[in-house]
């Protein structure tokens, strides 16, 4: 007789770590069980036991970016690792912080806060994405353009295999070459290769000052161009963005400290959004030299916040890729030099998609242009039966992007669209690596099936 | 194919004069900058990826393993030849292909010497970061290989952070990108995983680069302190004003004597350690923050503290810095480095391990050191002409890494692990976090023959050569 995966992960790890999937949904696909170990032990368990009966895991952490990725082939279990929620280490004169991997982005800071530090992760939903999510994903926020993606501050990792072992590489020092660099490889890999357990990051002394600059400028292209120049300058900010109207609007909507003088109202008004930070002094210059900039660049009006107004302001962009009052049905980044920002936002804007062009969000000091239809949170959203139109905006997209020599990846999308593409864009030519890492790392096709690059 | 044969087809591909294979001439291949050596079979210096990966294909269609060499510089037998494997140099292959303003990166040939690209991209107000000490003379596609850090990676990292993407060519010959030229990519991060990887999954024949802004602002600091104990607390101090500098390096008194001998740079002789701060930014946050680090020097014991900002004035303050390792054969003819890194803190701890571990053995040890990152370099100095000192010297060296080790630290900061340390890679790594690295290996080269025989025990020791110390030689 056969017993379902709740019934024998519950004579696993007894029926308290065990629930039905049902709330679990994920692209259409409804996993049969979710579990939560405790410890190694038991996540040794559920790894063996899933080898050996050719069972799928899905790892999840907080679930702020679960929409992300290919449709999976199979999804039987979620692995729920939000147990794993311990402050390993913490050395605030070393600047070194070792945390389990289902720790929330904003517990970690809260404790590095203590030591006048932080760790320059960038995640939306902060309170609810943990470490180790935000490591599978390997994505970076609104302050990439300064501090690079995961990938620059993890130094050590821990990950289980798929056979229950535990590993690690790297360790708790800033410089380290001994032994491949693991750390790079676990980084962005989906939770395709293995279990992230914990990891060691090398953190930064957190900023006496911060502050940001809204300016409105008469069109996106005018505001993009004006953050290029600013970009190049000595008063360059630790990050900056260009939204669009529809998009600038919502800001106004989201941001309280946004002014009405900004012009938000007008059709075409786009946003220049720049944050700063540091001593008090050195920031004071860069925010004036900045606006002097702006409005020498054309801002219609330049407004300054400080401090709380501008994490705030930091905060709504980070927020952005996972907004839950995003209406938006589909949401493409494209990748490119950062250069090439300006011509691919100019180009894509002209792409409709069932009637509508896009509301953009680009940061043109990184190269990364998000792309939503519909533009704002009152559009209309596309009926099922539609997936053509948004296939073709799809491509349309990928086509300008491979001009640029960048990537397209679909963030969001309806599912029977979603079914038909790879959502990670066209495979480079080191597929065939990456298929013989996997095969390698995961032989049994267990982890994550499906949902990343090529199939992976 | 016995290697006659495939001498005469690698001719073939790059031409007679570009295949040494005479025994007196690869005599200068036989070593890199460690106490490590090899003799190839024959070196070859290709033109093109093309040749490259031709060259790759004909040796791997002769059983013959093959190892890319930079300028030799390498300080843990990265470079040295496989038994029986032939190098892949890269003279020929020198050319800064692309730099590119806008967009702040560089395309390269594997070839390129760091210092040239660095000074080739400052006309543009641009900069490479990742500056090893011999930057004069290393490569980029050995840099690549070893993951090459330098003084000012405290604030800049390495040269994983800096690598946009790269061309390779793996064992069978196949040219295949990774990363791109985006700062995102999709896919696993195989750029970052091959960045360190010492040659073993195949050889880089293009590279692209990130630049950065040159600052605004750069002050250099030089503290003299009466020992190392208090130039740690110094290095503590600066560290919890939360001040992350550009740069924070350190040598001790044995160090100082030897760089008074050959040429003053205007230590007192009885120093016990000086401090190297170096700052950048805007003139503002430089200003600021100097008055703390002035601050911090002296009230941590400093005796004299000296500041530049002028680029002339700034270098003498360094003279004393990037001579060091030069200066050793002053005080004795050869050298043994150990490249141990600890968390900051255990520092002063680990250096009086090292003293202990120096007067155990009799052997006189200098440090000069990236203070900022933990990154140790302890100099085991000895004479090879006396018997069993080269034996002794490993031991110590050993002692040395194992005090690393126990203070949480590892075996290697910049360096790599290559011949040198593969036998010690167990103090660190268990048999399965070694089994995970092979996986990786195993995906990109399955034959293994990129370089086999490093990085991982085998229970085969080199036969190690003791390296001179000369002038020039930098860390």
């Amino acid at each position: 007789m056969e017993f379902s995966l709740v019934d024998q992960l519950s004579r696993l790890l007894g029926s308290s770590a065990v629930s039905t999937g049902n709330r679990y949904e994920i692209d259409g696909l409804t996993p049969e069980a979710v579990v939560r170990p405790v410890d190694r032990l038991q996540l040794s368990e559920v790894l063996r036991w899933a080898s050996s009966e050719q069972v799928s895991i899905l790892t999840r952490g907080g679930g702020t970016r679960s929409s992300l990725g290919n449709v999976p082939r199979t999804a039987d279990v979620v692995l729920d690792m939000r147990a794993f929620n311990q402050l390993v280490d913490y050395q605030p004169a070393d600047m070194t912080a070792t945390v389990e991997a289902g720790l929330t982005l904003s517990s970690m800071q809260q404790h590095l806060a203590r030591g006048g530090e932080f760790v320059p992760l960038e995640s939306a939903q902060a309170e609810r994405s943990t470490v180790g999510g935000i490591l599978s994903v390997g994505a970076g926020g609104p302050l990439s353009h300064t501090y690079g993606l995961p990938r620059e501050w993890l130094i050590g990792i821990g990950v289980m295999t798929t056979q229950g072992i535990s590993t690690k590489a790297g360790g708790k020092v800033v410089k380290n070459v001994t032994g491949y660099d693991l750390n790079k490889l676990y980084t962005g890999s989906f939770g395709t290769l293995g279990v992230i357990l914990e990891a060691s990051f090398k953190l930064l002394p957190r900023d006496p000052r911060a502050g940001a600059l809204m300016a409105s400028f008469p069109t996106v292209a005018a505001s993009i161009a004006a953050g290029r120049k600013l970009l190049d300058t000595s008063a360059a900010p630790l990050g900056l963005h260009c939204a669009s109207s529809g998009v600038a609007r919502w800001v106004q909507d989201s941001v309280p400290a946004a002014s009405k003088d900004l012009g938000l109202g007008d059709e075409e008004t786009a946003l220049c959004l720049s944050y700063f930070s540091g001593r008090a002094k050195a920031t004071k210059r860069r925010m004036d030299e900045a606006t002097a900039l702006l409005i020498s660049e054309g801002a219609n009006a330049v407004q300054r916040i400080e401090d709380d107004d501008a994490r705030g302001m930091l905060r709504w962009i980070t927020d952005v890729p996972t907004d839950i009052n995003l209406g938006s049905n589909l949401v493409i980044k494209v990748s490119v030099r950062s250069k090439s920002a300006a011509p691919v936002s100019a180009e894509c804007a002209d792409i409709t998609v069932l009637g509508q062009g896009p509301g953009q969000l680009t940061d043109p000091g990184f190269g990364s242009i998000r792309l939503f239809w519909p533009e704002s949170k009152d559009g209309s959203t596309c009926a099922s039966g539609e997936d053509q139109a948004v296939l073709d905006g799809i491509q349309k997209v990928r086509r300008i992007a491979h001009q640029y020599q960048g990537s397209a990846v679909v963030e969001h999308c309806p599912l029977g669209a979603k079914r038909q593409i790879d959502v990670w864009g066209d495979s480079p030519d080191s597929l065939k690596v990456m298929q013989a890492l996997k095969k390698r790392f995961d032989p049994d096709d267990i982890l994550n099936p499906g949902r990343f690059l090529g199939g992976i | 194919m016995d290697l006659n044969q495939l001498l005469k087809s690698l001719q073939g591909v790059v031409g007679e004069e570009n295949v040494v294979y005479h025994s007196d001439d690869l005599l200068v291949f036989e070593y890199d900058g460690s106490v490590d050596r090899g003799l190839p079979e024959a070196v070859v210096f290709p033109s093109s990826t093309d040749e490259v990966s031709r060259v790759v294909r004909l040796a791997r269609g002769a059983g013959v393993p093959v190892v890319g060499r930079g300028t030799g510089t390498g300080l843990s037998g990265g470079a040295i030849a496989p038994p029986g494997g032939i190098q892949i140099a890269f003279p020929r292959m020198n050319h800064i292909l692309e730099v590119d303003t806008d967009n702040r990166m560089a395309v390269v040939e594997p070839g390129v010497i760091n210092l040239h690209l660095d000074t080739r991209v400052r006309k543009d107000g641009l900069r490479y970061a990742p500056d090893p000490s011999s930057q004069k003379a290393c490569s980029l596609g050995g840099n690549i290989a070893e993951n090459s850090g330098g003084p000012h990676c405290l604030a800049y990292g390495t040269t994983t952070n800096h690598v946009l993407g790269m061309e390779v060519v793996l064992e069978d010959g196949t040219i295949v990108n990774l990363g791109s030229l985006a700062r995102e990519t999709v896919g696993y991060d195989l750029r970052g995983v091959f960045t360190g990887s010492e040659g073993t999954f195949g050889i880089t024949t293009k590279i692209a680069v990130r630049l950065l802004p040159v600052p605004e602002a750069v002050r250099t600091f030089l503290g003299i302190f009466p020992d190392v104990e208090s130039a740690c607390t110094a290095v503590s101090a600066v560290i919890e004003h939360g001040i992350v500098p550009a740069a924070l390096e350190m040598i001790d008194a044995l160090t100082i004597q030897a760089v008074q001998k050959v040429g003053d740079a205007g230590y007192p002789d009885d120093a016990g350690a000086v401090l190297l701060i170096e700052l950048e930014g805007l003139h503002d946050e430089v200003d600021e923050i100097s008055e703390e680090v002035e601050a911090a020097l002296w009230d941590t014991g400093a005796t004299q503290v000296r500041t530049a900002e002028e680029a002339k004035e700034r270098e003498q303050l360094w003279v004393g810095r990037n001579g060091a390792l030069g200066a050793l054969g002053s005080i004795a003819p050869n050298y043994f480095l150990v490249d141990g890194v600890v968390p900051r803190t255990q520092l002063a701890s680990v250096l009086g391990g090292v003293a202990e571990v120096s007067k155990k053995y009799d052997i006189p040890i200098a440090n000069v050191f990236h203070a900022g990152d933990g990154n140790l370099h302890p100099c085991l100095l000895f004479d090879e002409r006396q018997t069993g000192a080269l034996e002794k010297i490993m031991e110590a060296g050993t002692e040395v890494l194992q005090l690393c080790v126990d203070a949480g630290g590892t075996l290697t900061g910049e360096h790599g692990v290559g011949l040198e340390k593969k036998e010690q890679m167990p103090l660190v790594y268990s048999e399965d976090d070694m089994s995970a690295m092979l996986l990786v290996r195993e995906a990109f080269a399955p034959a293994n023959s990129m370089n086999p025989g490093k990085i991982f025990p085998d229970g085969t020791k080199p036969i190690p050569r003791a390296h001179p110390a000369a002038p020039g030689m930098t860390i």
